[in-house]
């Protein structure tokens, strides 16, 4: 087996499969001191796969909107310097707090990435991180990015097309997503995340 | 003079300089309880960016480390306490019980096409036959087993008339009205797929019409399939008793009463008896059969 470093620092490349370094949290496989990460079961993974250029960075912080039960947040909490992971539905923001019970650098929030109320708790932030299955989650990334994200800051947001509009066509929901985003902020790049997911983007955007 | 709120305490501001504050004491449950307290106001991105510069002037926290632990821990805490406090929402013990319901029944089906089978073996082995095959030791435990796998099948059938109870005491308690006009169990099952009393209040009757009828409703929206006539609400013997042609009439007239009782529930919790009336006497009236006078 072959390890090297992925562009992302903290991201290993452990032949082909993703890893980061860290105590095993989820059942994940573990080699040694990586745990890897598999991109079927992360959207982040996903584009990290697909793509290296990703502006993450080890002392950035990290505000994550739809943690969930904080798969991923684990991962990215491996890369980065601290992550607000924002949660809303109480079951699985169970399992996101036990996680954040064994990481030191996770602040684990219940609330509603709609109306943010966490403004008196969340500092600002480098990255946004979003993954919101929404009809209106362009509005909410937006939103949040207007409040928490540094002058500079990168944001990305994973487009599911399928809640936004069934009856349209994948690229044509990420064009439409995409041209909202635009008004407030500058759209590095767009991948799609197939083969992990299916009708998935993810858009990278920098806070001009 | 500007005041910032924050979730360690309050810090009055003149030319950017701190003149007076109100900063708690490190005790992880006095910040999160203020937490859940206190109104927060939103306040400026230029003083977002110096949470920890502040907390550490302060003296709140003697690092950037200590600031993070801190937060950390008020944070979990509060967590958890919002968690508990949504489990202990009545809806989701509803919805909760419900889905025992609906796994019973789905349970008790297998089991009892299994139980079938076991009877017809058994049928067939205990016939007359030849002298090896009745001292096949099967024959002594299989008889036993069979009465056992079908007395989990009962066990199971009263488990499900206990729950089925406890739904409708608690639906009396939470949804008056929902439970006279859908019934305890429907109301229930329209609850926990709306994902509460409160999103079931505020959908439209249309909606209410097609839950649970989501395969049917995106082959129409995305196909032009023909749209569905009723979800759950097929499930009411209003619905299902009339004939074929007057169901989607039936099924809209009874979303839009089942939206006013869901609404009467969650605003108000009064039971309102008329409603049921005003519900069959319609249904009655759309039941009727057509004369030409009513065509032309």
């Amino acid at each position: 087996m072959t390890i090297r470093t992925h562009k992302v620092a903290g991201v290993f490349m452990l032949d082909s499969h993703l890893a980061t370094k860290g105590d095993a949290l989820y059942g994940e496989k573990v080699f040694g001191e990586y745990r890897l990460w598999n991109p079927q079961r992360s959207k982040l993974a996903a584009l990290l796969k697909k793509e290296e250029n990703v502006p993450l960075r080890p002392e950035q912080i990290v505000l994550y909107l739809g943690a969930a039960s904080g798969t991923t947040v684990s991962h990215l909490a491996n890369i980065v310097s601290l992550v607000y992971a924002v949660e809303f539905a109480p079951r699985v923001a169970r399992d996101l707090v036990r996680l954040s019970e064994r990481l030191k650098n996770v602040v684990p929030l219940v609330a509603d990435a709609v109306r943010p109320d966490y403004g008196h708790i969340v500092e600002l932030v480098d990255f946004l991180y979003q993954d919101i299955a929404q009809p209106n989650q362009a509005e909410i990334a937006i939103t949040n990015a207007e409040i928490f994200l540094k002058t500079g800051g990168y944001a990305c947001v994973m487009i599911k097309a399928r809640s936004i509009d069934v009856t349209a066509k994948p690229k044509a929901v990420y064009k439409r997503e995409v041209k909202k985003l635009k008004e407030q902020l500058d759209i590095m790049c767009v991948h799609e995340l197939e083969p992990f997911y299916k009708a998935h983007a993810a858009v990278i955007a920098r806070l001009a | 003079m500007t005041i910032i709120k924050t979730w360690f305490g309050e810090i009055e501001l003149r030319d950017d300089k701190i003149v007076c504050s109100n900063v708690l004491k490190t005790d992880t449950a006095a910040l999160a309880v203020r937490l859940q307290k206190e109104e927060f106001a939103d306040l400026d991105k230029q003083f977002r960016g110096r949470f920890r510069e502040i907390a550490i002037h302060l003296h709140l926290v003697p690092s950037e480390r200590d600031y993070i632990s801190l937060l950390r821990a008020v944070a979990i805490q509060r967590a958890k306490e919002q968690i508990t406090a949504a489990f202990a929402h009545p809806d989701t013990r509803i919805i909760q019980l419900i889905g025992g319901i609906d796994d019973i029944d789905e349970s008790i089906n297998f089991l009892s096409e299994r139980l079938l089978e076991w009877d017809i073996l058994e049928f067939e082995i205990s016939r007359p036959r030849d002298i090896t095959e009745t001292h096949d030791p099967q024959s002594t435990t299989y008889p036993a087993l069979k009465h056992e796998f079908a007395e989990s099948i009962e066990r199971l059938s009263e488990l499900r008339k206990k729950i089925s109870n406890a739904i409708e005491f608690e639906m009396h308690a939470i949804a008056p009205n929902l439970s006279s006009l859908a019934g305890e169990l429907l109301g229930a099952r329209l609850i926990a797929r709306a994902g509460g009393l409160e999103s079931l209040a505020r959908m439209p009757a249309s909606r209410i019409q097609v839950i649970g009828a989501s395969k049917a409703l995106f082959k129409h929206l995305q196909f032009g399939a023909k749209p569905p006539k009723h979800g759950l609400i097929f499930q009411h013997p209003l619905v299902r008793g009339s004939p074929l042609s007057k169901r989607g009439k039936i099924a809209r007239t009874m979303a839009a009463k089942l939206a006013i009782a869901a609404r009467l529930d969650f605003y108000s919790k009064k039971a309102h008896p008329e409603l049921l009336a005003q519900m069959e006497k319609r249904v009655r009236e759309l039941n009727k059969p057509q004369t030409r006078a009513d065509i032309t």
